[in-house]
């Protein structure tokens, strides 16, 4: 594509700022930072078109080069057309150096590795320098504007990269001295000069000769990257840890390192030198100047604070919002080393009465009442980070600071506050005051008041309103001398203007309960006292739901009962359930069953008759604290902001049966064998406090009959259950998987399902001996079992193979109960009845070292290969 | 100490969107430092659609505050300063410096050197006061001379050209936007060694000095037991030096006659070089007494190029220049109203113009007025429920005059008769509008001798002065009105 024309140009840019990310989503997206670089060089484009494209550049280089090596490349491309550009003077230079300036530095390539920073770099310093850089590269008329521009990038560069010019000081130092633009050297030398002595103290080196030595850090070779290597390319704050900041750490590392008397000397100068013309360099600029000498000298040693003072008169003078900051920073990085108590005042006073000159504009007064309220003091008492009011400003220096109605919200907050401290330092002593702050508080609050209850009033009258009051609540809780007129205030509010609920129900959530529980009592009051049927039903409703609660039962449930025949609409219908709810959820039982019944038969709307009569259902069924629960405030996060669906999603995870992970633990525990029935020992564990447990078995194939549920009224983590018995009833004689499921409430008073895993019921779990013969007819009873198997039943020799522990040892552990005839240890004769009705018998004799054969009958077909495979496991289940 | 971006908002009620961004500027190198400083609690910049929709929510400027937004009107969300946290997609953007001035949301986001969370206490952000100086100055520039809005459009289409000399990467390099505007025109000559940054070029001519001393008084009086009347005097000293050499030395001194009201609270402009300590410490705060410094203040200064304020002083006079006196009482359908004015025999009986706007607040129209006046004319603004009574020139020899009458009001409407959150039932002032030229109520004065200058060729001095009356309040003293903490202190 050729190069664009200027208005296709205008558009294009037009269409990108308009949204510039749905400008790169598009079709043209991709091509913009290409095409941008080419037809910098186009012949067809005016200059000022030129200086617009640039412009974007400037703002938007993460849009058009959106990764490193786009950004290093447009730089390259940007350096080529500046250094291609004719010698005569041109708009282009200056924008072209901030532009490559600003590729490289939001970029990311900034470093040692890019070519276009190693060509930027010396480029930038030479023309800092005045260097001649040939061949007419900089027209005569423009040299000067360059200089200027080259400092101020190689300051964004040295912001970027700290330590970058590190290697330049004296050369900055030397040039400051000479001709060199002022403002702009001065504040690139402060900036360098700080992050050297940031860097160099961090690795616990001097400046060294970095002050004096003049020659360029290029000199024809590379740069000199080491100190921005140093410093890990961390970037540097300006007042790194401000207001705490006694123990900073960067702080520690730079006082650290004591300077040689000959480095500390030049140190000296250096800065001597930078505030000696301070005054040549624009206003923002001294102050950025202050600032950065000023963090840069806090606690180095050979450097006294004093250094600033003959600036400090001059700057205190001034109305400047700049310049006065930045003298409460160097207040806040020297204390008392650089201001006594009598210039603490001074500095006090000062900021007092720039808070309220009628001169300066608004915003200025509000930045200075809040630097005024965290005043760096010399000695602060109060607790850090908490705005109060220095000690040295009294009540008579806070006169003119006091808030009056006629001020704008703002303005008024923030002059209130101040009135708040007054007033809570002035509890004891303000009685010889006249007039009292605290009175003129409450008189202040009443006006307020007053206003907000205005019929056309717009919402800002309200809400100054209410935020002054929570204002004094925050500031004064405790001081019932101001709280109960406060509350007995908004009650009026309420009854004169009701419309303002939403700004009460906002104020209750927001206060402590030390004013929220009477407030509470006074605004029911309010509400119930009157006939329920006026227009502002709607907004009573909204403040009942609110207040309403175990207390005024009566009261509260005839004002619903006379509001109910007012609801004629579907938000008052809702609005009525709403409050019925909040008395479920205190606990009202007795008159709310009526009203809830009527409200469930006589409601016009089904909506509102359903929801009547689910809270009857509700009410008339669960037990107090489950209500609680139930219409509580929803536990999962409603997906619609309506209130209804939260309310039923509450009711959905208080009501219903939620699906939860297991917090039971369940096990088979040892084998005991009694009684007529197979009896499973479970062992149960809780992982949280449970209540009302109950397990449901199922057997998977109707292998057994089915199995009752087991019930544990309370479970809890670490304290141990006792075993809970599970008999079986076998329909036949095989092993089975239970299916276990838990139901349970949790002690949030949820309940909850939850899908265990499987039990395993084992074959040998089904094992019941026979009854006991009389003594000594062991041998001729098994005979008789033995003989009674065939010919129904089935015969088998099975090799069973024994442990170390033997024969003796295997019959022990597994076949105790169920031996007939024992001629230990050779010879055992076993017996067991398997339920319903199988028996099998086992002969185990002439045992080897590694097995003992073992002859077995039973009378059931089915029993054999379990039998078989039963035996063969017996050793390897030791 | 660094902006990461700015913005110019026209404010537009009733359009749909309530505004336009008629400038916004990003500076990326900013943005990327940010970035890492802020580090888990970033919240990038956004684009100026979202950026305009959370901005005018949270100024309260949108035209939907009928409903109660927590997230605007939650009595906790208490704001302070013109400093604002926006919320945009679910993050909160913090700081925003922002403030409404003539239809025009100046904002800017300054650079906070750290971490967000917490929030450090904005005393510690130095952006904050950049921020703040910045946007004043883009103000300055758009407003000064400017008359109508097709010369605010040039001004506007200045503003990128510009802020690449003043601001070039987001770290603001002067605040008055106008050196930067000479900088581009004349960027061709050549500057000579130590030029203030503050003054762009050198002035070529005769010299000549200018001093116009601007007083303002303010009053709110209340003819009431247990309140006092209150009033103040605002002055603004502006300068304009037209001399030759890069750095001329100047020493401008403000005179006081023997009776004359001191001058305190003075605020100077930061070419002044020094400043007498007692001039830095006369202050209002302080009760006042006898030893009061009065003068000469002197404020030896380098001034720049072009028209600056000297200084801005507050003065404590013994009297008003007027007194006043307001009665109205309701009276079934109608309202009786008494007034009485008195020029103190002090005050230079020359006016350019005086007049006492009577408004009447949250009424209908004014359907019948019948009144008495023993001096000038009375205007009557139906629709507007206002009264102007126009002095003129001059008091009467008896320096008293009086109006009395009664009102009678229609049926209120809403969209024409004014709305006031102070003035409801009898609650209602009075407000004088007046100029006195070369005059000052404190008597401050410069004049030829004021001048010293140290450069070649003796200059011509002219001076100026003007009272002129601002917020100049006299409230019924038959209702409650509304009082400062100073007035109650008898």
């Amino acid at each position: 594509m050729g190069p664009l024309s200027r208005d296709a140009w205008a558009q294009r840019l037009g269409a990108f700022r308009a949204s510039p990310s749905a400008f790169m989503a598009g079709p043209e997206g991709e091509d913009l930072g290409r095409d941008l670089l080419g037809d910098l060089r186009s012949e067809k484009l005016s200059e000022q078109t030129k200086v617009s494209l640039l412009a974007l550049s400037l703002e938007y280089p993460a849009q058009l080069w959106p990764d490193v090596s786009a950004a290093e490349v447009a730089a390259t491309s940007l350096l080529d057309t500046l250094v291609l550009l004719p010698p005569r003077p041109s708009a282009l230079r200056r924008p072209l150096l901030l532009a490559a300036t600003t590729a490289l530095a939001a970029g990311g390539s900034l470093g040692p590795t890019s070519g276009a920073s190693c060509r930027l770099l010396p480029l930038l310093l030479g023309l800092a320098a005045g260097s001649d850089l040939g061949r007419g590269f900089v027209p005569a008329s423009e040299q000067r504007p360059l200089q200027a521009t080259a400092c101020e990038c190689l300051r964004e560069l040295e912001s970027c990269k700290p330590g970058l010019l590190g290697g330049s000081l004296g050369l900055l130092r030397g040039l400051l001295g000479q001709e060199g633009p002022v403002q702009p050297l001065s504040l690139l030398l402060a900036l360098a000069l700080r992050n050297t002595l940031v860097l160099q103290s961090r690795v616990g080196a001097g400046l060294g000769g970095l002050l004096t030595d003049k020659v360029p850090p290029t000199g024809g070779g590379p740069w000199d990257w080491t100190l921005v290597e140093e410093g890990d390319g961390r970037l540097q704050p300006q007042a790194p840890s401000w207001p705490a900041a006694e123990e900073g750490e960067g702080e520690r590392s730079l006082t650290a390192r004591e300077h040689s008397p000959e480095e500390a000397r030049e140190l000296r100068a250096a800065v001597i030198q930078l505030l000696d013309t301070s005054y040549l360099l624009t206003p923002v600029a001294q102050a950025q100047l202050l600032w950065l000498l000023g963090w840069a000298l806090r606690g180095l040693q050979g450097q006294p604070p004093a250094l600033f003072k003959p600036q400090l008169v001059r700057l205190l003078g001034t109305a400047q919002l700049t310049l006065l900051h930045a003298v409460l920073a160097l207040k806040a990085a020297f204390g008392e080393a650089l201001f006594t108590a009598q210039d603490e005042a001074l500095l006090l006073r000062r900021l007092t009465l720039a808070a309220q000159h009628p001169a300066l504009p608004p915003p200025t007064h509000l930045f200075y009442l809040h630097c005024l309220l965290s005043f760096p003091e010399n000695w602060p008492l109060g607790p850090e980070g908490e705005e109060a009011a220095p000690l040295l400003l009294g009540p008579q220096l806070c006169r003119g600071l006091l808030p009056s109605l006629l001020h704008d919200p703002m303005a008024l907050l923030a002059r209130l506050h101040l009135l708040c401290l007054l007033c809570a330092e002035d509890e004891e002593e303000e009685k010889g005051q006249l007039p009292s702050p605290r009175h003129y508080l409450e008189e202040l609050l009443a006006g307020l008041r007053q206003r907000a209850a205005l019929d056309e009033g717009p919402r800002a009258l309200a809400t100054v309103c209410f935020q002054a009051s929570y204002l004094v609540t925050r500031c004064l809780a405790g001081q019932p001398t101001v709280l109960t007129p406060l509350i007995h205030g908004l009650a009026q509010l309420y009854r004169v203007r009701p419309m303002l609920a939403s700004h009460f129900v906002d104020f209750l959530d927001q206060v402590d309960s030390e004013l929220r529980e009477p407030l509470k009592v006074v605004l029911r009051q309010e509400v119930v006292s009157r006939p329920g049927r006026d227009e502002a039903l709607c907004w009573h409703l909204k403040m009942l739901a609110k207040v309403a609660d175990g207390d005024a039962q009566s009261a509260t449930l005839n004002f619903l009962q006379a509001a109910a025949a007012h609801c004629t609409n579907w938000d008052l219908q809702q609005g009525l359930l709403r409050v019925c709810r909040a008395l479920l959820r205190a606990g009202v039982r007795g008159g709310l069953v009526d009203l809830l019944q009527v409200l469930a038969r006589q409601l016009e709307d089904p909506d509102g008759r359903d929801h009547a009569r689910l809270y009857y259902i509700l009410l008339a069924h669960l037990a107090g604290p489950k209500l609680g629960v139930a219409l509580g405030p929803s536990l999962a996060p409603p997906a619609l902001a309506s209130s209804l669906v939260a309310e039923n999603q509450g009711f959905v995870a208080a009501l219903m049966v939620q699906e939860a992970p297991a917090l039971v633990r369940l096990s088979v525990g040892s084998h005991g064998v009694k009684g007529p029935l197979p009896v499973l020992k479970l062992q149960l564990e809780a992982l949280e406090p449970i209540y009302s447990l109950e397990l449901r078995f199922r057997v998977e194939g109707q292998l057994y009959a089915p199995l009752e549920a087991v019930h544990v009224p309370c479970l809890c983590p670490g304290r141990p259950a006792r075993p809970l018995l599970l008999p079986l009833q076998p329909r036949c004689p095989a092993p089975a998987r239970l299916d276990v499921h838990a139901l349970y409430t949790t002690s949030t008073g949820l309940t909850c399902h939850a899908h265990l895993p499987p039990l395993f019921v084992n074959f040998a779990d089904l094992f019941l001996p026979f009854p006991k013969p009389p003594g000594g007819a062991g041998l001729g009873f098994f005979e008789e079992l033995w003989d009674s198997c065939l010919p129904e039943g089935a015969e088998s020799r099975v090799w069973c193979p024994l442990g170390p522990q033997g024969l003796e040892g295997l019959v022990s552990h597994h076949l105790e109960p169920f031996v007939v005839v024992a001629q230990p240890p050779t010879s055992y004769y076993v017996a067991i009845h398997l339920p319903p009705n199988s028996k099998l018998l086992l002969r185990l004799e002439a045992a080897l070292a590694d097995g003992v054969p073992v002859a077995l009958r039973t009378d059931d077909w089915a029993v054999l290969p379990l039998a078989g495979d039963y035996l063969r496991g017996l050793a390897a289940a030791l | 100490m660094a902006q990461r971006a700015v913005w110019l908002i026209s404010h537009e009620p009733g359009t749909p969107l309530c505004g336009t961004v008629r400038f916004s500027r990003r500076y990326p190198t900013v943005e990327k430092r940010a970035r890492v400083f802020n580090g888990a609690s970033y919240v990038p910049i956004p684009e100026d659609g979202p950026f305009l929709k959370a901005l005018l929510f949270e100024l309260r400027l949108l035209d939907d505050d009928k409903d109660f937004v927590e997230s605007r009107d939650s009595c906790s969300r208490i704001n302070k300063t013109s400093i604002y946290g926006l919320l945009i997609g679910g993050e909160e953007l913090w700081p925003v410096v922002a403030f409404l001035k003539n239809d025009i949301i100046y904002a800017c986001v300054p650079l906070v050197e750290q971490t967000l969370s917490p929030r450090p206490p904005l005393i510690s952000v130095s952006g904050v006061s950049q921020g703040f100086e910045f946007l004043f100055g883009i103000q300055d520039f758009l407003y000064s001379g400017q008359k109508n809005d097709s010369e605010l459009n040039t001004k506007l289409s200045q503003l990128p050209d510009l802020l690449l000399q003043a601001c070039p990467f987001g770290t603001l390099l002067d605040a008055n936007l106008k050196n930067s505007l000479d900088n581009t025109n004349f960027a061709s000559v050549t500057q000579p060694q130590k030029q203030p940054a503050w003054k762009t070029g050198t002035y070529k001519g005769k010299p000549q000095v200018s001093i116009s001393i601007t007083e303002k008084v303010k009053s709110m009086q209340y003819d009431k037991q247990g309140i006092a009347d209150t009033w103040q005097v605002v002055g603004t000293v502006t300068c304009k030096c037209d001399l030759e050499g890069i750095m001329p030395n100047v020493t401008i001194s403000l005179n006081l006659p023997t009776n004359g009201s001191p001058l305190q609270d003075i605020l100077v402009h930061p070419c002044v070089t020094s400043l007498d300590s007692a001039i830095l410490t006369s202050s209002s705060i302080d009760a006042m007494d006898d030893s009061a410094f009065s003068g000469p203040y002197k404020f030896p200064l380098t001034p720049p190029l072009e028209s600056f304020n000297l200084c801005y002083y507050t003065s404590q006079v013994p009297v008003p220049p007027i007194l006043g006196f307001y009665q109205l009482k309701e009276e079934e359908v109608q309202l009786r109203i008494t007034i009485n004015l008195k020029l103190h025999e002090s005050v230079k009986n020359n006016f350019e113009f005086c007049e006492a706007h009577i408004p009447f607040y949250n009424r209908g129209p004014i359907t019948h007025l019948e009144y008495k006046t023993s001096f000038g004319q009375l205007e009557v603004f139906r629709e507007k429920s206002l009264l102007i009574w126009i002095i003129g020139q001059k008091f009467p020899k008896s320096m008293e005059i009086s109006l009395s009458g009664t009102v009678t009001f229609g049926a209120k409407s809403h969209e024409k008769q004014p709305f006031d959150p102070i003035c409801i039932g009898e609650t209602a002032y009075l407000k004088l509008h007046f100029r006195i030229l070369d005059y000052t109520l404190t008597g401050c004065y410069a004049d030829q001798h004021s001048v010293q200058v140290f450069a070649s060729g003796k200059p011509k001095i002219s001076a100026y002065r003007k009272l002129i009356s601002s917020d100049y309040y006299i409230w019924n003293s038959k209702a409650p009105a509304p009082v400062t903490y100073g007035s109650l202190l008898l």
